[in-house]
């Protein structure tokens, strides 16, 4: 069993403790006045974000648990404050004097640490990541996050689903589709509404162009982070012809705002024939990559991540399908008739998953084809139902979780489990028998988001 | 590699195939002249995410893409601030990196200059006021330009940094 996420909610008299595996799902009551849970680190390493967060958020304590540090709450952020605890209700924090965080620490002679962030050298998201160095060789790595923090779940409560939406589909800008169809498919159930097929597909067209402009943008930075620029040259310029494809068919450059009950036209002529230049681009792109050895060099047995770890760890996306683990949300009926075919590599490392990406890129051009239709037809609403409800999308970074409960037509609690969350946990062992030059490589390769990680 | 060469002399110079634009021709004439003038040739830029969605920087990176090419008009994306004329600060700032972000600002050497990037951290975007962040940067820097857009384009940015040079 996979574990997929492990959340709380005040329940007023008490917490549940809810943890989501595939195909189960486990409910646990916790007394307010002794909150307390067992801990599931030891089957679960991905469990250890997830109940840290807990404690932040709510106060519960986990019994067994060998990492208890704050999570989402840093050096200056104000003590002895759960957030998500529905008696919280202030608009305004202050920081205050800084405790120090101790970070995981490996003593012996000559090793020495090396602090890169929360603000990096290039145009990237701020995190931290903090090496134990042998010289060259990394033997650790800590992954520390939640600097962007922003509490998008507390923020969401009491909006209803219309004022949600907005913030939503900004929680994560590149994966901002993803994240519009998740809450697009909760609100539909919490309409009683069948979504009707041409609606579904279109959806789909749109999350498989920004899995198009995420890859080709991957592609470009991966072999530029080890040293080889023109891919970037050839890929940027690939992903912004892309991002102007999504601006053109759905107004927004990322994609904002484009999903919903009505369908704008798209010009099937003109859709097509980008297909077919991107078809010929990638084509051209794949042939004229493999023939670089000095590339490979640097990509083969680089960040490996053993098919039983990929497992062991819960991860999803790319990393996982780059080590044989065969997880895919779009592993479906709908999505094989429209000509989906699971990408798979079984090298494990960094060059395994850029040829994934590739593979994904042809995929979706085929399936983008099958999704064109430009039908419109009118959607009957019925009333809104008031309850819980969970939805499952399959990101250009892996899937999406999101669970969202309705109570007299407002949100009353938001959780969503970014695939990178899961991700993250498991990078910090692709370190192994690697050297710290190639960090960028191996991080760039696996691609996630630190805004739909810290929430 | 062979290949490689093949299709770049077949595409041409990309750029100039691209730059359909004229007006955007045009405004980037000026700004590469104006930075000649005002910063000696060029203009280094430390970009600060302070949580933003990640779409702000995306269309900074996209700058760098072979359609916009802001290299050639002599901006850079510089790795510290020590080096940098200019912060673009994106996002709302969390509770979590406002010191970070302000200790970047301190490490910048005058005469420096700080915009705000995108609709967050101005306040004007989806993210009002809430526990985790602050969402009006002007309370914790000194602010001294604003480029719009949520996302900004590239060509608002473009356009956003040649009106912030011409105040200066
Ligand atoms: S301004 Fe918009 S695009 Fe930029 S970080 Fe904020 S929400 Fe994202």
């Amino acid at each position: 069993m996979r574990l997929i996420a492990r959340f709380a909610k005040d329940r007023g008299t008490h917490f549940d403790v809810i943890t989501v595996y595939n195909g189960k799902t486990d409910v646990q009551q916790c007394d307010k006045n002794k909150p307390l849970i067992e801990s599931l680190t030891k089957k679960y390493p991905a469990a250890i974000w997830f109940e840290r967060k807990m404690f932040d958020d709510f106060g519960i304590q986990v019994e067994g648990a060998f990492d208890t540090r704050p999570l989402l709450h840093h050096e200056r952020f104000p003590k002895n404050i759960h957030p998500m605890l529905k008696n919280f209700n202030d608009k305004s924090l202050d920081l205050v004097e800084p405790t120090a965080y101790p970070y995981e620490r490996i003593n012996g002679d000559g090793i020495f640490e090396v602090a890169v962030g929360p603000i990096h050298a290039g145009i990237i998201e701020s995190g931290h990541f903090q090496f134990s160095q042998a010289g060259e060789d990394i033997l650790h790595l800590e992954v520390r996050h939640f600097y962007k923090y922003r509490g998008i779940e507390k923020l969401l409560e009491n909006k209803t689903l219309d004022e949600a939406k907005a913030i939503i589909e900004r929680i994560s800008g590149n994966e901002s589709v993803a994240y519009q169809i998740a809450f697009f498919e909760i609100t539909a159930q919490a309409w009683h509404v069948e979504i009707p097929i041409h609606i579904r597909k279109r959806n789909a067209l749109l999350l498989e162009l920004q899995r198009v402009i995420s890859h080709l943008t991957s592609l470009g930075f991966i072999p530029n982070d080890a040293g080889f620029e023109a891919a970037l040259a050839i890929c940027s310029k690939l992903s912004e012809a892309a991002r102007r494809v999504m601006q053109r068919i759905t107004g927004h450059r990322f994609g904002f705002a484009a999903i919903g009950f009505e369908i704008k036209e798209i010009d099937i002529e003109d859709f097509s024939l980008y297909l077919d230049s991107l078809q010929k681009d990638i084509n051209w792109f794949e042939d004229w990559i493999t023939d670089i050895p000095s590339l490979w060099d640097r990509f083969d047995n680089t960040g490996k991540i053993s098919l039983a770890k990929a497992i062991k760890y819960s991860t999803v996306g790319v990393v996982a399908r780059a080590s044989g683990v065969t997880q895919d949300t779009r592993d479906n009926q709908f999505y094989i008739d429209y000509g989906f075919e699971m990408a798979n590599e079984k090298s494990l490392d960094v060059a395994a998953r850029f040829k994934v990406r590739i593979s994904e890129v042809k995929n979706s051009i085929v399936m983008m084809r099958n999704f064109l239709d430009n039908t419109n037809e009118k959607v009957i609403f019925k009333s809104l139902h008031d309850g819980e409800y969970n939805s499952f999308v399959e990101s250009s970074l892996g899937e999406l979780f999101m669970h969202v409960q309705i109570k007299d037509s407002l949100i009353e609690r938001f959780f969503v489990r970014d695939p990178s969350f899961v991700n993250w946990q498991a990078l910090h062992t692709m370190m192994d028998g690697n050297i710290i030059a190639d960090f960028p490589l191996i991080n760039k390769s696996c691609d996630l988001s630190y805004a739909g990680n810290d929430l | 590699m062979i290949k490689f060469w093949q299709r770049r002399f077949k595409s041409n110079v990309l750029t100039e195939n691209l730059e359909f634009d004229d007006q955007l021709k045009h405004i980037k004439k000026e700004l590469k002249e104006s930075i000649h003038i005002k910063f000696a040739g060029s203009l280094a830029i430390r970009m600060v995410d302070s949580g933003s969605c990640n779409a702000c920087e995306a269309e900074c990176n996209a700058l760098d893409n072979p359609y916009y090419d802001l290299h050639r008009l002599g901006i850079y994306f510089v790795a510290s601030p020590r080096h940098a004329d200019v912060i673009l600060l994106s996002g709302v700032i969390t509770l979590n990196m406002l010191s970070h972000a302000q200790d970047a600002y301190e490490q910048m050497g005058s005469p420096k200059w700080l915009i705000t990037l995108g609709d967050c951290p101005v306040g004007d975007g989806v993210f009002k006021e809430h526990f985790a962040y602050k969402a009006n940067a002007k309370e914790y820097f000194k602010v001294d330009f604003h480029i719009a857009g949520c996302p900004p384009n590239p060509e608002s940015i473009i356009r956003g940094l040649l009106d912030f040079i011409k105040t200066i």
